[in-house]
């Protein structure tokens, strides 16, 4: 086990620029995942990690040492493939032995850390299938055993669950980091949901358009997003945004929105009158609120989910999503009133996009 | 008439003129060959014989030198084929996988190389293996004809490598794989099929050619069989033309024993994809 450090790292394919300086510090023993949307350059860096791309500028160091020209066989990582790459024409058994042998491992050492491997797994009844006998979530957890016999400096995931369904997308999540807890192997994740990156990481990496916006814990990202991207990206359903100007009135500060909506926001952004900002604030922080407080919304659809129902609703001009845990009645058109406790509101510069 | 039975009688019916273009030489060919010699030129002509003469092969066996020529004709297709493999997969290896300067450009020029009949540079490539000392030489035929189906075989060698996808061998490095180990121990495995297939295909075309043999071999000893049958026919006063045909029956056993022995690839080829 190792930590793995990440200073400065650039890469471009010819003219474009994918990666541009990124720097990152993962600790030994932790759990860090890479989210961002598709093309942000995620996958890249983690196969730079691996030794699968060159780095085109910048440094990677695992446990101290830079690694930069040392061939992926050298680095003492297992890689977990989105697509499992599999060796199709070898047994589960020759799949999870594959690199045990290459070591010159004993027969004996291989057995045993096989069906160590295996009992982990459940995947002790299928060593001797061939990958195309076994279902996608058997091939996930071969895919794992491969990594997980090796005793690796660091563990690589590359988007591991997407091709499995989503009922069993949540089950190989706890497992994977249930994994982690017993094995304790310094692991760096990459997914492009969100929800994935939340529930397993003890570290959050969001990317985008080749840029770390923010490095956090999954309940700082969460509470405290540094910019509108990460606000947006982070949480499901997604935090509503209302664009308006920051006022000063007798009553107190606020937002007033495009359409002349006023919205309530702490004092402490008083010294602000005048700027524009993006107002935001998570659906589930919404409350309903009574004719002298909060801001008029129409309702447009409802949608229950069960635990929750989803109140889609247009408030200052914008469509806004409301979450609820109580059974409110609510049709098409109703008039409700929307609040917020000040302390949950989210303020960010309509420019730059950063936290005021 | 059950509804299944009377589809494939259709179906048989709707093939049946191709069956038949197909397996009328193969008839007149195996008629021909163990009919007595006395019966060879009738009027009208007849499918029946009096009597199976397999002595005809033996004949002509003896006075045909026909082991000889299919010694060579053997000795010319295997090397061919061989050399044409082991230079083939590399290339196409690297054209699958790696980016490089000139790659569409050489992939254009293989395609060329496809277009231009052997007839056509069949002089040029005598005078080149004046130049070699290589006339009347069956290593002559072998590097033209590994030569003439290379750029076959690298563009399906290519284009089935592309299918094998690259995380398969990425996954061998992270295992610990050296570039060597994981070609001999992931990529090749997976790629036999594509070998096969173009091997039978470089096997069955070094086998058949004849105008390069008929051109860079001079002596009887070295002829390959395609020429070999062609010189019992051409310039004589009398052709024993049930030796002929008993030639060209032996000669095609070959062909079919190669491929039936390799066709189960050519199946298991198109079963064995990548796991997804």
């Amino acid at each position: 086990m190792a930590s793995v450090e990440i200073r400065n790292v650039q890469k471009s394919f010819g003219a474009a620029k994918i990666l541009h300086g990124v720097s990152l510090d993962i600790k030994d023993q932790e759990f860090v995942v890479l989210v961002g949307p598709s093309g942000c350059g995620k996958s890249t860096l983690l196969r730079m990690i691996a030794g699968l791309e060159a780095i085109t500028d910048g440094e990677i160091a695992i446990g101290g040492k830079v690694i930069n020209d040392v061939p992926p066989k050298d680095r003492d990582i297992a890689m977990v493939f989105q697509s499992y790459a599999l060796y199709p024409h070898m047994s589960v058994h020759d799949n999870i032995a594959f690199s045990l042998k290459l070591r010159k491992k004993s027969r004996e050492e291989i057995e045993t850390r096989v069906n160590e491997a295996a009992d982990i797994l459940n995947l002790g009844d299928y060593l001797q299938r061939s990958p195309r006998q076994l279902s996608g979530g058997q091939r996930q957890r071969v895919a794992m055993g491969r990594a997980l016999v090796r005793d690796a400096q660091v563990f690589l995931y590359d988007e591991p669950l997407s091709n499995l369904d989503a009922k069993l997308r949540v089950s190989m999540r706890t497992e994977i980091k249930s994994l982690h807890q017993r094995v304790k192997t310094t692991s760096v994740y990459v997914t492009h949901d969100q929800i994935e990156a939340l529930t397993m990481a003890d570290r959050i990496v969001v990317m985008n358009a080749g840029r770390v916006e923010q490095v956090g814990t999954p309940l700082e990202l969460y509470d405290t997003p540094a910019n509108l991207f990460v606000a947006d990206f982070i949480g499901s359903p997604s935090m509503n945004f209302i664009r308006g100007t920051l006022q000063q009135g007798e009553a107190g500060t606020f937002v007033l929105g495009e359409d002349g909506t006023r919205l309530a926001v702490p004092e402490s952004f008083a010294g602000r009158a005048g700027r524009k900002v993006v107002y935001g604030v998570r659906p589930e922080h919404f409350m309903l609120a009574t004719e002298d407080r909060g801001a008029e919304a129409i309702v447009e659809v409802v949608e229950p989910t069960g635990a929750n129902i989803e109140v889609f609703a247009e408030l200052a001009g914008e469509r806004v999503c409301a979450l609820f845990s109580e059974r409110h009645p609510f049709k098409p058109g109703d008039k409700i009133r929307l609040a917020t406790d000040l302390g949950k509101v989210h303020l960010f510069d309509a420019e730059s996009g950063r936290r005021l | 008439m059950s509804q299944r039975l009377k589809k494939s009688l259709l179906y048989w019916l709707a093939l049946s003129p191709l069956v038949v273009v197909i397996l009328f030489p193969f008839g007149v060919m195996f008629v021909t060959a163990v009919r007595p010699r006395e019966e060879l030129f009738v009027y009208p002509p007849r499918w029946t014989f009096s009597e199976f003469r397999w002595d005809n092969f033996v004949d002509m066996w003896e006075k045909t030198n026909f082991g000889g020529a299919l010694f060579n004709s053997l000795y010319v297709s295997v090397a061919a084929t061989a050399l044409a493999l082991v230079l083939s997969i590399p290339a196409a290896y690297a054209l699958s996988r790696y980016r490089f300067h000139g790659k569409g450009l050489y992939r254009n020029f293989l395609l060329m190389t496809q277009m231009m009949s052997p007839i056509v540079l069949v002089l040029g490539l005598f005078r080149l293996m004046v130049q070699f000392g290589l006339v009347n030489n069956l290593n002559s035929l072998v590097l033209t004809y590994a030569a003439f189906n290379m750029a076959f075989t690298i563009w399906m060698l290519q284009s089935y490598f592309n299918t094998i996808p690259r995380e398969l061998e990425e996954a061998a490095w992270m295992d610990g794989a050296s570039h060597f180990v994981s070609l001999a121990k992931i990529f090749l495995p997976l790629a036999v099929p594509a070998m096969v297939v173009t091997g039978i295909f470089t096997f069955i075309n070094s086998w058949n050619e004849f105008v390069l043999a008929l051109t860079m071999i001079r002596s009887q000893d070295q002829y390959t069989l395609p020429v070999q049958i062609f010189s019992q026919v051409a310039g004589r006063y009398q052709v024993e033309w049930h030796h002929v045909m008993a030639g060209t029956v032996l000669a095609t056993v070959p062909v079919a024993i190669v491929f039936s022995w390799l066709q189960r690839y050519l199946i298991r080829g198109m079963a064995l994809g990548a796991v997804k």
